[in-house]
């Protein structure tokens, strides 16, 4: 069973709820990577309330699940004892905003280059098979950017959804 | 996540893979994905039905074809959506994995 569970803000600048049924803001994940099954129907319930085209969507869900996994995998080494809570803000009816935040030691991905960022591959043995998600983050959000947190990481994902 | 295999005439083998290939969907295939590529000297990743790749599903799909080319054998994927297939060319996939629009196309370039 799935233990990540979603929690009411009344953050000011959360998405606007003055449609019926809007989706929660915030979604709070434990430190397992079984649990970021549950980011998959939050981004679907959000796409449909906002109005957000399917690429955008698509685009969301690989950069969240991508910078997720990194927390869990890296950050946390897959201890389930710490959490993640993202929280969802839109700018306007422009841009939809995410932000991670963890408790992990401090990592900036937009720091790290892999062998991926360099020429062109010669073979598939050079192509790293786990290293392409920042680079696919870079790519596929309109805006990342990291803080270090006094104890964590916060990582600021944004989308473009205007149309 | 589904997977299933076909043998086709002049020993290639086509792995059609159908759903989202993010975290759990790259796990589902992941097992069967090897023991393809264990065997098949000419693959074709059928991804025609699939609707999301992420760096996970992506790793399922480099590694099986790293095995294939080991052994001197050729992959080819097939018919990936516009934005599957911006995927994987962010990746640098495309410059070592053809990507073919059809079928027929697909069987052509593994020679």
């Amino acid at each position: 069973m799935l233990a990540a569970t979603t929690m009411a803000t009344t953050h000011p600048s959360s998405c606007p709820s003055s449609q019926p049924s809007a989706p929660e803001p915030r979604l709070t994940l434990e430190g397992r990577l079984e649990d970021l099954a549950e980011v998959w129907p939050w981004i679907e319930a959000l796409a449909r309330h906002y109005s957000i085209p399917a690429r955008t969507e698509y685009a969301i869900h690989l950069c969240l699940e991508e910078a997720l996994s990194n927390v869990v995998r890296h950050g946390y080494t897959e201890q389930a004892n710490q959490s993640i809570v993202i929280e969802c803000a839109s700018s306007g009816a422009k841009e939809m905003v995410f932000t991670i935040e963890d408790q992990a030691p401090p990592f900036d991905p937009l720091a790290y280059r892999h062998a991926g960022d360099g020429p062109a591959l010669a073979s598939i043995a050079e192509l790293e098979p786990g290293g392409q998600g920042i680079r696919l983050m870079r790519k596929f959000a309109d805006r990342v950017s990291w803080e270090r947190l006094p104890n964590g990481n916060r990582l600021t994902l944004a989308f473009s959804i205007a149309s | 996540m589904q997977i299933s295999t076909e043998e086709m005439p002049g020993g290639i083998t086509r792995v059609a893979l159908d759903g989202r290939m993010d975290i759990a969907g790259a796990a589902a295939v992941d097992l069967k994905m090897n023991v393809v590529a264990g065997s098949a000297q000419k693959l074709i990743i059928d991804m025609q039905k699939v609707e999301f790749l992420g760096s996970m599903g992506l790793r399922s799909i480099v590694l099986p074809a790293r095995a294939v080319h080991s052994r001197g054998g050729k992959v080819v994927l097939l018919g990936p959506n516009e934005m599957v297939e911006s995927v994987l060319k962010t990746s640098g996939i495309d410059s070592l994995l053809p990507i073919r629009r059809d079928l027929n196309d697909a069987i052509a370039a593994l020679g």
